[in-house]
């Protein structure tokens, strides 16, 4: 079972995705290609690969500019749509880079519908520690 | 009461402010010091606007496609939450709060602000 399988059982999964750093979409998982298709999912890969970096960019100003620790490095960014939202992490990445090795795993994000989304559990599934080979 | 204040009323919420989308005002109550909650406030808004503009361009690619207006977002650190709903930002500490929590009481707060960003 794989961590976008996992994903995908989160309450209002609507779609899960992997990504690479430049916006790239691998593999994805789509539960309601009406509302939500595979270029929409796309485009969407592209943008949070871009907010993921700003945001990262913007805690570690943050952090030099305040003195407060805490913000880095970003677990999750979480953008709230009308209807929808959707959660990204890299956060995988980090236990690679920490174990020394220079291939990293994709960006991994989810979608769910905002009016049963539980933040919190995806936030779990992305954090989730796994194996480094 | 102002959102503001029934934000600081949260477990967890160690401070909250406002700030006007066209960028020549902003305010907050908590633990910040005044600089850092201008900074704090610049970079909330420049992300909104930025999610807006994304979120105006998929609209484009596909319409109705649920994303547009989107209500706000998060920055989820191993300590730290930065949320953000509307022109409202508060900073939440894991430890202490609800994500779900906020995230819910903010949209709902929230949700009659109109979305055209004036």
């Amino acid at each position: 079972m794989t961590t976008l399988d996992d994903l995908m059982k989160l309450p209002g999964a609507m779609a899960a995705f992997e990504f690479r750093g430049s916006g790239e979409m691998l593999e994805h998982r789509i539960a309601y290609p009406d509302r939500i298709n595979e270029s929409t999912l796309d485009l969407l890969a592209h943008m949070c690969a871009a907010n993921l970096s700003i945001a990262t960019m913007q805690a570690r100003g943050w952090e030099k500019v305040t003195g407060m620790e805490g913000f880095y490095p970003i677990q999750e960014f979480t953008l709230i749509g009308f209807d929808w939202s959707v959660v990204v992490s890299g956060l995988q990445r980090e236990q690679y880079k920490q174990a020394g090795k220079f291939s990293l795993p994709p960006f991994m994000g989810v979608v769910l519908a905002n009016e049963s989304a539980d933040y919190e559990a995806a936030f779990g599934i992305l954090e989730r520690k796994e194996p480094v080979p | 009461m102002s959102i503001v204040t029934d934000l600081l009323a949260k477990p967890g919420v160690i401070a909250a402010g406002e700030y006007a989308y066209r960028g020549d005002r902003f305010s907050y109550r908590g633990e910040l010091s005044e600089n850092h909650a201008r900074v704090a406030s610049i970079m909330c808004r420049a992300t909104t606007m930025s999610v807006n503009m994304e979120a105006s361009m998929l609209e484009a690619l596909q319409p109705l496609s649920g994303l547009l207006p989107p209500r706000g977002w998060l920055v989820h650190g191993p300590g730290y939450t930065v949320c953000v709903v509307a022109n409202v930002f508060c900073l939440l500490d894991n430890r202490k709060g609800s994500i779900n929590d906020l995230v819910g009481f903010m949209c709902q707060a929230l949700a009659a602000i109109p979305s055209d960003m004036i």
